[in-house]
């Protein structure tokens, strides 16, 4: 219960530091304070009636709230499908680098650091062309580069630019995690009583990494919603995000990103509420 | 090691600007990487030479990279320091839970969110007159001050959780014993713990404000303000006022599939400075790690390899089958 009231807690603040800084560009145009404190009065008496609100269509005012689902729904299919996807392959590739040798290991890691220093826009470049070069090369398609409108769903192409830079953060931390995990005392005992070290490595290692994971992962989903803006753009998707920038108005922002928020809030307090109880249990035992 | 390297790759592209004053073309002798790298850049569509724009600019992006994120963890560390020190256990884990809301607000959306109006140049209706609110040194402040402050918070506990860390060792437990001040213990115990681990936080953090300049520049809000050309009739694309990076992407962007090595030139400049700042990091964290244990360590890791494989090669048998063993129940 007590969990719950400081998730509420948190959840609302995460709500108020949004309408604080989406009231933010009032305060700079006009270089007046009341300005800034009307304008967050505002967007946030409009945040009170949700479905009241309306926003500009090709010139023709629309509701907010009926228009909104389907893209949500889409950049949240997007947005997850490639957090899910980015953690599975490292996941299981971790397992598998770390049954290597260690010299192997250590150029592996190498290349990851390589890797990491991507800039995202460059891995979204490369992603376009290479598929333009395959379908100049072999005629084939791969899948679309870019959505024509509103109707069009692209699935593969989007899924796969925002999973590739996350899924190699993933893959780093796990094997640092891990090999760190490795050289505790009670990795020694149970290879020293037989144990396969694939089996310990599963049931026992990855247990005690997922918490430190999961805390990483944070800070992976921050960087992943920003990427969603630029991915949305870069291929003229229409999901949420589009409609963000396409009205830059706070109470827009305000409104989307709350709806952004909300599904990783849950899925976060989920997690962390599950870690409590688990790690509580052991304690009593 | 690696600390060297970017020091180096520094170095040489501040003379490389020098050298592009001078009108002296000779830029062969002073690159330090691939020529063949450097300037199959070619020319934009305007005719100015990327490479030349690449290097003009470096000073503008990687100085106020630089100053972003020195200012970052500066102010980071003084918001820490009283969270560490000054507040009482409990409070702070509050406060802790408090300030991880910022986790859930993007930080490149409302960047552009909050730049826009400060950095696009602005129409004023009567008479066609183009204008900016803000000065230029003044955009570049509100610039600054925002990727700043944007930050503080999640920054500002990470590091107060670096100092609580290296509070609970037992040796500031004997340095109270001893009579220490809460300030002596802080200069003389904290800082020395502390101050390597900022200068690790300082390089990741370089490398998210390289990251959230070339969104910044994909969106065309440059840094020190865009110049938007509003000529109803033949519009000149968005330019950026100083040629630093993150203009050169965003104008030369849309080129990807006319000529991709424009493009993608200046943003494989961002990537090797990232590539550069991440290797500062590394180095620097395997010095931390090994500096006390010079020669010492390589042993080490040798008698663990040792042990590995001989506990890998050795077969099972039974230590009653083994002469030395002597079996206390058969007696």
């Amino acid at each position: 219960m007590k969990i719950a009231k400081k998730l509420l807690l948190q959840l609302l603040l995460t709500f108020l530091s949004i309408i604080l800084i989406s009231g933010l560009p009032e305060l700079i145009m006009n270089k007046n304070a009341s300005a800034y404190f009307e304008k967050v009065k505002a967007v946030f008496i409009e945040m009170l009636s949700l479905h009241e609100m309306t926003y500009l269509n090709q010139g023709i005012k629309r509701p907010f709230l009926e228009d909104i689902w389907e893209p949500y729904f889409y950049s949240l299919t997007i947005l997850f499908g490639a957090l899910f996807i980015a953690f599975c392959f490292a996941q299981v590739l971790t397992w598998g680098t770390l049954m290597l040798p260690n010299f192997l290991r250590k150029i592996i890691k190498n290349i990851l650091t390589f890797l990491e220093s991507l800039p995202d826009l460059l891995v979204f470049a490369l992603v376009q062309m290479g598929i333009v070069l395959i379908y100049k090369k072999t005629g084939v398609l791969g899948s679309n580069v870019a959505s024509l409108g509103a109707e069009d769903r692209i699935y593969i192409v989007p899924i796969t630019c925002l999973m590739l830079l996350p899924f190699v953060y993933f893959y780093k931390m796990m094997i640092l995690m891990t090999e760190e995990e490795m050289g505790k005392q009670y990795v020694e005992t149970s290879l020293a009583k037989g144990m396969k070290r694939l089996y310990v490595l599963i049931f026992h290692v990855t247990r005690n990494t997922s918490e430190g994971i999961f805390h990483f992962s944070k800070s992976v989903l921050w960087f992943m919603i920003s990427n969603l803006l630029l991915v949305e753009i870069i291929f003229n998707i229409h999901g949420i995000t589009h409609y963000m920038y396409h009205d830059f108005r706070p109470e827009m922002l305000a409104a989307c990103l709350i709806f952004l928020v909300i599904p990783f809030f849950l899925i976060f307090a989920f997690f962390e509420w599950t870690i409590i109880r688990y790690s509580k249990r052991s304690e009593a035992l | 090691m690696a600390s060297l390297i970017f020091a180096f790759f520094f170095d040489s592209t501040i003379r490389q600007v020098q050298i592009l004053y001078d009108d002296d073309m000779n830029m062969i002798g002073a690159a330090p990487f691939n020529p063949s790298l450097m300037f199959p850049m070619g020319t934009d569509a305007l005719g100015y030479d990327t490479t030349m724009k690449v290097l003009q600019g470096a000073k503008f992006t990687l100085i106020s990279v630089i100053a972003i994120g020195l200012l970052r963890v500066c102010t980071a560390f003084l918001f820490a320091i009283p969270l560490a020190m000054y507040t009482p256990d409990r409070l702070r884990k509050n406060l802790e839970q408090l300030l991880s809301s910022f986790y859930f607000v993007p930080l490149t959306i409302v960047a552009v969110f909050i730049l826009t109006p400060v950095l696009w140049e602005q129409l004023r209706m009567p008479g066609w007159e183009e204008y900016f609110l803000y000065s230029y040194k003044a955009r570049i402040g509100i610039e600054i001050l925002v990727l700043t402050l944007l930050v503080v918070p999640l920054l500002g506990s990470l590091i107060a959780n670096l100092i609580v860390s290296s509070l609970k060792e037992d040796f500031i437990e004997g340095a109270k014993v001893l009579g220490a001040s809460k300030w002596r213990v802080f200069s003389k115990h904290i800082m020395p713990h502390v101050l390597p681990k900022l200068v690790i936080v300082f390089c990741q953090q370089c490398v998210q404000v390289l990251v959230i300049f070339i969104h910044l520049g994909y969106f065309k809000l440059f840094f020190g303000g865009t110049d938007v050309d509003y000529n109803p009739y033949e519009a000149d694309p968005p330019l950026s006022t100083t040629n630093e990076w993150s203009g050169l992407i965003g104008d030369y962007y849309n080129l990807l599939h006319a000529n991709p090595a424009i493009a993608l030139g200046p943003i494989f400049m961002f990537g090797i400075c990232i590539y550069a700042f991440q290797l500062m990091a590394e180095g620097f964290q395997h010095h931390l790690d090994t500096r006390n244990v010079m020669g010492m360590k390589r042993s080490k890791i040798k008698q663990d390899d040792f042990a590995e494989r001989a506990r890998i090669n050795m077969k099972f048998e039974f230590l009653s089958k083994r002469g030395d063993y002597i079996d206390k129940n058969f007696y």
